[in-house]
């Protein structure tokens, strides 16, 4: 996979093109046109599963508006991850990342990593856990990529 | 270079119906400026393809360029997953499929996997499909073929297929000068 770049805003998200645990295969760029949020998480990370929850609760609210929501994992067992995910109530496809080439791509040095991609397929915000404060800006930021 | 050149001249394009926004003119006028945008952003698309053609010639010479495709005939037998393709021990190429991608190779669609150089002489071209055969059962597959690289371009293609009589599926090389 090629990785010329490292994934910053404003920038061209990298594609790439990934296995789910459901067996299906997903490549960024089939979702030009709509809103797309990358989850990055591990079974080890402390703060992912509550990102995983809204971004859950996200998909629901404006799934049907254009966001579309995929969770990378870094773990080498993937079976981690689709029990994790299982448990907490995932309704989104997770990527298996294993190899790790696309979270370096995206530079995920710390987990939980949230990137939002805009509907013309440019990087524009990323977050780490999110508290309060933080989540109304997150909120903010994907209404006026929604709108755009 | 290019990618700085075609942003410039797209900006530019796209900066024009704001500007006419700006100040009220005549209808005349403003189709006239219309038009020449639309020249423009036509004259942005056609520059971009000469630069695309132009940048492949330097990069890929007829001399020593070679192209891999993969073509699908059926699929009946084999969901395919990915395809792996190493030329000479070097791995060159290792693509996965989406749904919407395999749709399109069933549908007749080609798609050019790798496009790489290579000197004259003998070279070898190794290719690993993976997937699912029949019953769902996990399928890996590799094909080789020696390939006589000469003066022109060369181009190989990897077609899956189905043996029907033997409910199985086929993997074939060919080679198109």
């Amino acid at each position: 996979m090629a990785l010329a770049a490292f994934a910053s805003e404003g920038t061209a998200a990298p594609d790439f093109a990934l296995s789910s645990t459901a067996g299906t295969n997903y490549r960024l760029s089939e979702h030009r046109g709509e809103v797309v949020a990358l989850v990055f998480w591990a079974s080890w990370c402390g703060d992912c599963r509550q990102e995983l929850e809204r971004f859950e609760r996200l998909r629901r609210t404006y799934g049907s508006v254009g966001l579309v929501v995929l969770g990378v994992n870094l773990d080498q067992e993937p079976e981690r991850a689709a029990a994790l995910a299982g448990a907490a109530g995932i309704g989104y496809p997770v990527l298996l990342d294993s190899g790790r080439d696309v979270s370096k791509s995206y530079r995920a040095d710390d987990l939980p990593l949230i990137v939002l991609i805009d509907r013309n397929g440019a990087i524009r915000a990323r977050h780490d856990a999110l508290d309060e404060r933080e989540e109304r800006g997150l909120l903010v930021n994907l209404r006026d990529l929604i709108d755009e | 270079m290019r990618t700085v050149l075609i942003s410039f001249l797209a900006a530019v394009a796209a900066s024009m119906p704001a500007f006419a926004d700006d100040v009220p003119e005549p209808a005349a006028e403003r189709s006239a400026l219309d038009a020449e945008v639309q020249s423009l952003r036509r004259e942005v698309v056609d520059l971009n393809r000469d630069l695309f053609m132009l940048e492949e010639d330097l990069l890929f010479p007829a001399s020593t360029q070679i192209a891999v495709f993969v073509s699908m005939d059926i699929g009946t037998f084999f969901a395919l997953d990915s395809v792996q393709v190493k030329v000479d021990g070097k791995e060159v190429s290792n693509y996965l499929y989406t749904e919407r991608e395999l749709e399109a190779l069933e549908r007749g669609g080609v798609q050019r996997i790798w496009l790489g150089n290579l000197k004259a002489g003998e070279h070898e071209v190794v290719a690993f499909f993976t997937g699912k055969g029949t019953h769902e059962r996990d399928y890996k597959r590799g094909t080789t073929l020696k390939v006589e690289k000469g003066i022109g371009a060369k181009y190989v293609e990897l077609k899956i297929s189905d043996r029907v009589r033997k409910l199985q599926p086929e993997f074939l090389v060919r080679v198109w000068e």
